[in-house]
């Protein structure tokens, strides 16, 4: 293996408040490879956000290096697609196939007609195109995410960051994106770097699972996912999995909840 | 808090209890279920025709009362109004002053968007250009317009110039007011989408600031011309005659003088068709095709 695909290495992330100098995260390295679902899970205020953000490029490192084939990340790009928690990260005044459409059109040079024929394979590709013509506001939270999901695909990014796109939807919901994200990486096989704080999230999704510890964030370990076949849940492997994740997890604080 | 001897309870009365799955059926749609309300009810249902009533209601009161009261220098009849109405519409006296008031809010209402544009600009690129904008729309906000009448005759002499700087002054600080908290209210979300995207600056303004803005900067729009058109008759009322021709305050002025009641009605009525036609046409209709079908109105 020569230089991995994404390098994030001794991240140390720093923010002000009013009074204070906080330290997010304090001297995290990982590793991505090439096609890799890693994931990073930790408690609220581990800062597995804020490092997300990092590598999309909208926070600059206090001290540390991040790096994606070989090249340092300095600003935001369309190289790192990015998906967000938040309903609103749709634009409201175009339809589903508009917002992939004006995703695709800002970032490759590509003639509009083509930009919509592939806005509507993505749209496909993610089961919505009865709403392809729809307004954001006309669509339920699982529906803006997968557009959201359609959208980055658009961009054909190197590497696709997701910044715990399910944590808003109902539970039911969330499962039955959680397989559909894993069919869109079967076809695609793209690079995914996942945040979440639900460790069963995890486990279904990730092929590497990161831990982190709270205030500041640092790594605590680094595990292979399970192949994970969902209707395989009560697999030994799996909870032998879970059980060792919640015990790094919660190892200092038992009362901790994530 | 349930003791052993409570869950062996609760264990053996869900034993008793009968599992049943089943299959529904699709229901077929039928008349019944959506039964068609009567000609009566469908047309009352109609917003138009009930407002149209009470229109119609209070036209009639006016009739009855202004004919019981026999002076039409206090009040005229409706009849009279829509008489003297036609009258000075067809005349072209109307039509004139209407058309001599609406040229001179255009350009100061137009005037007034491009001042607020710019100091919208201004305070969204620099901290200090935006404690600058908030500090005079707190001011100005609160200065009504009129009160500069006076002195803008003083520097713009007699003429429509005083009446345009005091509607710019109307106009500008509402709409600044709102434009600005249009764009900081964008979500931190969509804004990153856009850095995302890597849009150049204006790209991320037009695509991206602007219509993500739309709704704050409609109602900015919405309030400057409410304020612009309040302010407009008011200073020609006190005062707006140039070069003969005058607008619908002056007409307004003018008519009372002449002791032609019935026309200074029929241009209050006048003045509230453009009003309406203007916000519930114009602004609604722009609405509905924005950030209504957006699902963005606030």
């Amino acid at each position: 293996m020569n230089a991995p695909f994404l390098d994030v290495c001794n991240l140390t992330l720093q923010y002000k408040t009013a009074g204070h100098l906080v330290t997010a995260t304090y001297d995290v390295s990982f590793q991505a490879h090439e096609s890799e679902r890693l994931i990073l899970l930790g408690p609220s205020g581990c800062g597995k956000s804020t490092i997300l953000k990092a590598i999309g490029g909208y926070i600059s490192p206090a001290r540390g290096k991040i790096r994606l084939r070989g090249k340092e990340v300095t600003k935001p790009g369309a190289d790192r697609g990015m998906v967000f928690q938040e309903f609103d990260q749709l634009l409201p005044w175009k339809s589903a196939l508009e917002n992939i459409v004006f995703a695709i059109c800002e970032t490759r040079p590509v003639p509009r007609s083509q930009a919509k024929d592939e806005a509507w394979e993505l749209l496909r590709k993610v089961n919505l195109t009865s709403f392809a013509n729809s307004y954001p506001h006309e669509l339920s939270g699982g529906m803006k995410q997968r557009v959201a999901i359609a959208r980055c695909l658009g961009l054909r990014s190197e590497i696709i960051l997701m910044d715990e796109p399910f944590a808003s939807l109902d539970a039911l919901t969330r499962q039955k994106m959680q397989e559909e994200l894993l069919n869109l990486w079967a076809d695609t096989r793209c690079t995914l770097v996942f945040v979440t704080h639900s460790i069963d999230e995890a486990i279904i999704l990730g092929s590497r699972i990161v831990l982190l510890s709270p205030h500041p964030g640092q790594v605590v370990a680094e595990l292979n996912g399970v192949i994970a076949h969902l209707d395989e849940e009560k697999n030994a492997e799996l909870a032998g999995l879970r059980a060792r994740i919640a015990r790094i997890l919660f190892k200092d604080q038992c009362d901790y909840t994530i | 808090m349930t003791s052993p001897a409570d869950a062996e309870a609760q264990i053996s009365l869900t034993a008793l209890r009968q599992e049943y799955e089943r299959r529904v059926n699709a229901p077929e749609l039928t008349q019944d279920v959506a039964v068609r309300l009567s000609l009566r009810e469908r047309i009352w249902n109609i917003t138009v025709v009930r407002k149209t009533t009470i229109l119609i209601f209070m036209a009639l009161c006016w009739q009855i009362y202004a004919l019981n009261l026999q002076n039409e220098l206090m009040l005229p009849s409706f009849t009279g109004t829509v008489t003297a109405l036609l009258e000075s519409m067809g005349n072209g006296e109307l039509p004139r002053a209407i058309g001599t008031s609406l040229r001179v809010l255009a350009i100061a209402y137009a005037s007034g968007v491009v001042v607020a544009g710019l100091i919208t600009s201004l305070a969204l690129s620099s901290r200090i250009g935006a404690d600058f904008l908030e500090t005079c729309t707190g001011m100005f906000n609160l200065l009504p317009a009129i009160a500069l009448l006076p002195l803008a005759l003083l520097w713009f002499g007699i003429g429509y110039a005083s009446i345009i700087f005091v509607i710019i002054h109307s106009v500008t600080w509402p709409m600044t007011l709102n434009i600005y908290s249009g764009f900081t209210g964008v979500s931190k979300t969509l804004r990153m989408v856009g850095q995302n995207y890597e849009l150049s600056a204006p790209a991320f303004i037009c695509k991206l600031l602007i219509p993500a803005a739309l709704p704050h900067i409609l109602t900015g729009l919405k309030v400057g011309w409410a304020f612009s058109w309040r302010t407009l008759i008011a200073s020609e009322l006190v005062f707006g005659v140039s070069s003969g021709s005058g607008g619908i305050g002056w007409f307004i002025y003018e008519k009372k003088n002449q002791l032609e009641i019935a026309t200074v009605f029929a241009a209050l009525i006048t003045l509230i068709i453009i009003g309406v036609l203007v916000e519930n046409i114009v602004f609604k209709l722009i609405e509905n095709k924005t950030v209504r079908k957006w699902g963005m109105s606030i």
